[in-house]
C-alpha cells in the first residue's frame, strides 16, 4: 500500500475541504481524482503531500506521515509560481540543488518532448509554463506523483503533449494521482477514478469496469456529479 | 474514445489489422509502452490487451525481443469471424426492413459486383 487515508476531514474556517475521506492507494497505478470546483480535489492532494494537516483522521503516505516523506514525493500544485527570470536551464540548477532524486537527463528529454522554449518564463505562454513545470516535476524519481490540474487552462496541443509525456514517463511501480476536469482527454490514462462531491467520495471505481457497463468516465462524471 | 473497455478495443484492432493482412504472422507489434503513448492510454491497459491476445494464441512474447504475431495465428478463422459479424449486422438490417432472403442476397451480390467493377 502506497498511501492510506482514514476518515480524513479537513475543515477550513468556514467550509469543509474534505469529509470522512477513506481511501487506499496502491503502488503502480494511475488514479484520477475527478470533481467540480470546490469538491475537495486540491485539499485531498495537499493533505497527501503534507502541505495541509487534517482536522480529523489519519494519513499515511509511503509508510509514514506525509510531512516526514515530503522529499520522497512530487506535488505539482495548481498555481503557476515560477520565477519570472527563470529559464529551463535555471530550472535545472534549481531542481538539482533541491532534490537528490532529480534526473538531469530525463529533464532534458522532457524539455525536448514537451517542446519547452529555452527562454525566461515571463516570455512564455501559459501552456509553455505548464509544460516546463511538468518537466521539472516528472524529472524527479519518486514513487508518488501528486499532480493537481496539470491540464487546466492549457491549450489543446499542450494538453495532448502532457498526457503523452505522462504515459512515457510513467514507470512501473510509480503511482500518479492526477486531478482534472479535462475528463475526456485523460480518460484513457486512468485505471481507477475517484469522484469527489462536496468533499466526499461519490464513486470509486475502475475505469475499465465503467466501460464494461457501456459507460465512460465522461458519462459517469455527468451522471455522478452533474 | 469509443464505447467498451479499452483493452477489448485494442484486441479488436489487432484482429482487424491481421484479418486485412496489414499485420502478418511474424510481424512485430509496438511495445506496450509505445502503443500506450500513441493512443494516450495507460500502459497497463495495453499489457492487459496483449496478455489476452497471447492467451488466445494470437501473439507471443519473445524474451528481450518484443511481441510478435504468432506464425500459426488463425488468420483465416479471424477473417471469417469478422465477416460473420458484418453479415449478422446486414441480416439484422434486412430483417428489420422485412425484405425477403432472396432480395437481401441479390442486393449483397449487386453491391459486391459493383465493388469489383469500380
Amino acid at each position: 500500500m502506497l498511501a492510506q487515508l482514514r476518515e480524513v476531514t479537513k475543515r477550513y474556517v468556514k467550509t469543509e475541504g474534505v469529509r470522512d475521506l477513506t481511501l487506499d492507494i496502491d503502488e503502480g497505478r494511475v488514479m484520477g481524482v475527478l470533481g467540480l470546483n470546490g469538491s475537495g480535489k486540491t485539499t485531498m492532494l495537499k493533505l497527501m503531500a503534507g502541505l495541509l494537516f487534517p482536522t480529523k483522521g489519519e494519513i499515511t503516505v509511503l509508510g509514514g506521515p506525509p510531512r516526514a516523506n515530503r522529499a520522497k514525493l512530487v506535488y505539482l500544485g495548481e498555481t503557476d509560481a515560477l520565477y519570472a527570470w527563470m529559464t529551463p536551464h535555471d530550472g535545472e540548477r534549481f531542481m538539482a540543488g533541491l532534490y537528490k532524486d532529480f534526473q538531469p537527463e530525463r529533464y532534458h528529454e522532457l524539455l525536448d518532448f514537451l517542446d519547452v522554449p529555452r527562454r525566461k518564463t515571463k516570455a512564455m505562454s501559459r501552456g509553455e509554463r505548464g509544460r516546463l513545470r511538468l518537466a521539472m516535476a516528472l524529472s524527479r524519481d519518486v514513487k508518488l506523483y501528486l499532480l493537481d490540474e496539470p491540464l487546466a487552462g492549457i491549450d489543446l496541443i499542450s494538453r495532448e503533449r502532457i498526457l503523452k509525456s505522462l504515459v512515457r514517463e510513467w514507470r512501473t511501480g510509480a503511482t500518479i494521482v492526477l486531478s482534472t476536469h479535462e475528463v475526456a482527454e485523460a480518460e484513457g490514462l486512468f485505471e481507477r477514478v475517484v469522484f469527489l462531491k462536496e468533499g466526499r467520495v461519490a464513486l470509486d471505481t475502475k475505469a475499465e469496469a465503467l466501460r464494461e457497463e457501456g459507460k465512460s468516465v465522461v458519462s459517469t462524471f455527468r451522471e455522478v456529479l452533474g | 474514445m469509443d464505447a467498451g473497455p479499452i483493452y477489448v478495443q485494442i484486441g479488436q484492432n489487432v484482429r482487424r489489422l491481421m484479418a486485412r493482412e496489414d499485420l502478418r504472422p511474424g510481424d512485430k507489434l509496438p511495445s506496450a509502452r509505445e502503443l500506450a503513448q500513441t493512443l494516450g492510454v495507460n500502459p497497463n491497459t495495453v499489457v492487459h490487451a496483449y496478455s489476452r491476445l497471447e492467451f488466445e494464441g494470437i501473439i507471443e512474447t519473445r524474451r528481450g525481443l518484443g511481441t510478435f504475431i504468432r506464425l500459426d495465428a488463425p488468420v483465416r478463422t479471424m477473417k471469417k469471424e469478422i465477416l460473420r459479424k458484418a453479415a449478422q449486422r446486414y441480416a439484422t438490417e434486412a430483417r428489420a426492413l422485412d425484405v425477403s432472403q432472396e432480395e437481401a442476397i441479390s442486393m449483397l451480390k449487386e453491391v459486391l459486383d459493383a465493388g469489383t467493377a469500380s
